[in-house]
């Protein structure tokens, strides 16, 4: 294989890029040259580095001065006057859907219970594929994979003591996620992420918690092999 | 990112709901910030950056195309104003095409925060387009396909960069001894 051949497939095996056959291939070739060995250890250590390196907050002033800087054309609409012939239109509107209702519930008689319906309308669609729950370090909760219409996606229960973001890997695709969880977020829904394009039937998924830049917990949700 | 919020948030952004853009401004200003900051290393800079970006993101709001991601569409802008920033400065540049020479230093092996200043140092050293895919791929975490929308290369054009890139800053570690 020449020089610039294993250089490439070296690349590509940091970027988890590689095939079998190619990962083979270039198996063969660092156990036969020390020179592509040592190579591979300094790219692949650089990559860990460059992807460690620490993020800086912006400055606080920095989102006062884009949102005092906002033309005023994106400020929110005035409230519409109740004397405007909008409302009177919606209220012309809401008098005859309340007087068809109640037509149509006197002519069909009483429908079923609200906890019958449950069943069918309340029903959660997605389906958790995997959970993996965090201990009691910096970043603890739950964190579950789900499925949905062909599409995947992770859904985070977490508490953290600080703003913390999250590194999605799975095979070739990669998806950061800032400001998962943090104090101000304790107590509120869990957030879900959408997978896009991501081929979790194949690979696992692979959650780098990070606070402040630095990696503070882990986690892997994968697709059990039943399915 | 979440694209669906994204295309959720930008509708209402774009009907004039201001409550949205400043949503959008706290997904997205880490994210913009560091990038302009790895760029161009001043971080007064990278805040007039981050600050153009975001008005010019929302100025042009009526063009940007929902079939695209979002965030493509607004590190495409970032990168766009730190380049012509540099490029107002000239100076400001620190680019050497030179060979370098790849005899390990004395202190090879440095561990920790001194590898990391290293890299910071040499990633301000190599040409501002290689810096650029660098930037794009291991701090924003984009896959090749979002590279090649910000950037507006190839695919194949920005994998061959960033191998470059990656090969430029291992020699310039090399050369310091710090791997």
């Amino acid at each position: 294989m020449a020089h610039r051949e294993y250089i490439t497939l070296i690349h590509a095996e940091i970027d988890g890029e590689l095939d079998a056959a190619n990962r083979a291939e270039l198996a063969r070739h660092l156990l036969a040259d020390p020179n592509a060995r040592t190579l591979r250890e300094d790219l692949r250590r650089l990559c860990t580095e460059l992807d460690a390196l620490p993020e800086v907050e912006p400055p606080a002033q920095l989102r006062r001065n884009i949102l005092a800087a906002l033309p005023q054309s994106t400020v929110k609409r005035p409230a519409l006057s109740l004397s405007s012939p909008y409302w009177r239109l919606a209220a012309v509107l809401a008098a005859v859907v309340v007087a068809g209702a109640i037509v149509f519930e006197t002519v069909k008689g009483p429908g079923p219970a609200a906890g019958n319906l449950s069943g069918t309308i309340a029903a959660r669609t997605a389906t958790i594929v995997d959970t993996v729950r965090l201990g009691d370090g910096p970043v603890s909760g739950r964190v579950s994979l789900l499925h949905e219409r062909a599409q995947w996606a992770v859904e985070f229960d977490m508490v953290t003591g600080a703003p913390a973001d999250v590194l999605i890997v799975s095979g070739a695709h990669r998806l950061r996620v800032n400001g998962i969880a943090g104090p101000d977020k304790v107590g509120g829904p869990p957030r879900r992420v959408t997978l896009p394009d991501f081929e979790v039937s194949q690979q696992p998924v692979e959650l780098s918690f990070l606070v402040a830049g630095r990696q503070v917990a882990s986690a892997t949700l994968r697709q059990p092999a039943d399915r | 990112m979440n694209e669906d919020d994204d295309r959720i948030t930008v509708h209402r952004c774009r009907e004039g709901d201001r409550a949205a853009c400043e949503q959008l401004v706290v997904r997205y200003q880490r994210p913009v910030f560091n990038a302009a900051l790895r760029l161009l290393r001043n971080p007064e800079d990278a805040k007039d950056v981050a600050q153009t970006t975001f008005l010019k993101a929302f100025g042009h709001l009526a063009d940007y195309d929902p079939s695209f991601k979002f965030y493509s569409w607004i590190y495409r802008i970032a990168v766009n104003e730190a380049l012509t920033l540099l490029g107002s400065r000239k100076s400001f540049e620190k680019i050497s095409g030179e060979e370098a020479d790849e005899a390990p230093g004395p202190e090879r092996q440095v561990e920790g925060e001194q590898l990391r200043q290293a890299i910071e140092d040499a990633l301000m050293e190599i040409k501002v387009e290689m810096r650029a895919v660098i930037v794009l791929r291991h701090l924003l975490h984009l896959s090749y396909k979002d590279m090649s929308d910000v950037l507006k290369l190839p695919e194949k054009t920005v994998k061959s960069r960033l191998y470059e890139a990656r090969q430029l800053l291992r020699d310039r570690l090399l050369q310091r001894g710090t791997i």
